[in-house]
């Protein structure tokens, strides 16, 4: 029985690898050197380990790795702002399991850029890091070195987490039909809580108008950006104005016939993946060409037909939806990117990674990318 | 080029660093300090790669906010006396 479980252990650590590249000097890549990697380095997990890592979350210089299957949670990276959750403000250059959650079954995580959020398979939330903006909604604007239970959600069944630069957005599902809030700071309109720029930060979580009648599949944050992906594969995006679109404080919805199945989102550009495997591009100009010059023009409007969601100036601005260049006949499985960088996988296992040029010069991948063999195989 | 254009009250004021900061997308900080600001400098820094971004403040607020000895950094607050 012994030896079967460890053969089978040996197995999964066969299978379940991760590595690492990009800035490291946060401790980031887990391989517990503070250097930049050029190319990927296999992280040893020490002993610790959940038996399959199925998730990777990264923020501006941390990770949170998921395992579905027993519902562990590692973090490692920078620690100054609490972000890892271990009940320290350091830094931890390799993964380290967070304790204080041995006693959930964590099912859903996210990093941003200094504060992490964590949901629980029956449907609390927690979160810990910086909290100056009030992206924890403890009510506070205080850090958090231990993730602490968002007590607003208390009764609610949350289903989802994702965290941006400065700001939080969580999913809820409910017989009522899903509901979306926000929290932190909404300076650029990425809580999407209001019809107005809100200058001030919001420290406790606010509903999101608009989504009623609508079904979410995914939300997701970076940046100052926020976005969400209905089941039907219709976009929403707020926050930030992608290149040279003003920002738009109320979620948005392009009239676009294509449906997406996934969506991953930098600081100042979207990627897009089609249930055909073909990939679009929002705002892709910002630091270097990536897609074609065959540009779709696409009008973005407020649905106010479909969501309620009111018209604003921002009706008329059109956002630029490109085809990704140079993929012909390339079929993507998956996305990611980072906050000036871009990856996909395609097939089964060849992998096919984007860099975004930066001033003629490149630079380390901004955040760190992992890719799970898994993931490739899946 | 610079990165982006940054208000100083986007920014944070670092007390280990002594500098106001924002994040880079490279996972540091831009960093510029109070003296640099007092002489005009709007080119904020990261120390870990190559880019930058043009802080946009008031000048003149830094220059009081530093020389203690300039009376209009000190006006005096009018006593409430009951």
């Amino acid at each position: 029985m012994e030896e079967k479980e460890r053969q089978e252990e040996e197995k999964n650590s066969i299978n379940n690898k991760v590595w690492s590249w990009g800035a490291g000097t946060e401790g980031q890549l887990g391989t517990t050197k503070l250097q930049d990697e050029n190319h990927p380095q296999l992280i040893h997990y020490l002993s610790f380990t959940p038996k399959h890592i199925s998730y990777l979350a990264c923020g501006g210089a941390h990770v949170i790795a998921l395992s579905r299957e027993d519902g562990k949670v590692l973090s490692w990276g920078r620690g100054t702002s609490g972000q890892l959750g271990h009940g320290d403000m350091k830094n931890c250059l390799y993964p380290f399991p967070v304790k204080c959650l041995e006693s959930f079954v964590v099912s859903y995580v996210s990093a941003g850029w200094n504060h992490s959020g964590f949901v629980s398979n029956t449907g609390r939330v927690l979160t810990c890091g910086d909290g100056t903006f009030g992206q924890l909604g403890h009510g506070d604007f205080q850090s958090q070195c231990l993730p602490i239970e968002v007590m607003y959600f208390r009764s609610r069944h949350v289903e989802q987490i994702t965290c941006g630069m400065r700001h939080t957005l969580v999913l809820l599902k409910g017989n009522s039909g899903d509901a979306l809030y926000g929290f932190g700071s909404g300076k650029r309109g990425q809580l999407g809580t209001s019809m107005d720029m809100i200058t001030k930060s919001l420290n406790l979580p606010q509903v999101i108008f608009g989504f009623q009648q609508v079904n979410i599949a995914r939300i997701i944050a970076n940046g100052d950006q926020s976005a969400a992906l209905t089941v039907d594969g219709h976009l929403y995006t707020w926050g930030k104005g992608f290149h040279g679109i003003s920002d738009a404080c109320l979620p948005l919805l392009p009239s676009s016939a294509l449906k997406f199945t996934k969506v991953a989102l930098g600081w100042n550009h979207a990627l897009l993946l089609t249930d055909c495997g073909t990939v679009f591009m929002l705002g892709g100009n910002h630091h270097g060409m990536l897609s074609s010059p065959q540009k779709l023009r696409l009008k973005t409007c407020s649905s106010n037909q479909s969501t309620g969601c009111q018209g604003s100036e921002d009706d008329c601005r059109l956002s630029i939806l490109e085809k990704v260049s140079g993929l012909d006949g390339i079929k993507a499985v998956d996305i990611a990117a980072g906050a000036e960088h871009s990856a996909l996988v395609t097939g089964k296992t060849a992998l096919l990674t984007i860099i975004v040029l930066l001033q003629r010069k490149l630079i380390p991948s901004s955040e760190l990318l992992f890719l799970l063999l898994q993931k490739m195989e899946r | 080029m610079s990165y982006d254009d940054v208000e100083i009250e986007d920014m944070e004021w670092n007390e280990e660093l002594l500098a106001y900061t924002y994040p880079c997308p490279c996972g540091d900080l831009f960093q510029i300090t109070k003296e640099e600001l007092k002489i005009g400098e709007e080119i904020a820094r990261c120390p870990s790669c190559s880019l930058y971004i043009t802080v946009i403040y008031n000048m003149e607020d830094f220059m009081r906010d530093s020389n203690p000895n300039n009376k209009n950094n000190n006006l005096q607050q009018p006593i409430a006396v009951s």
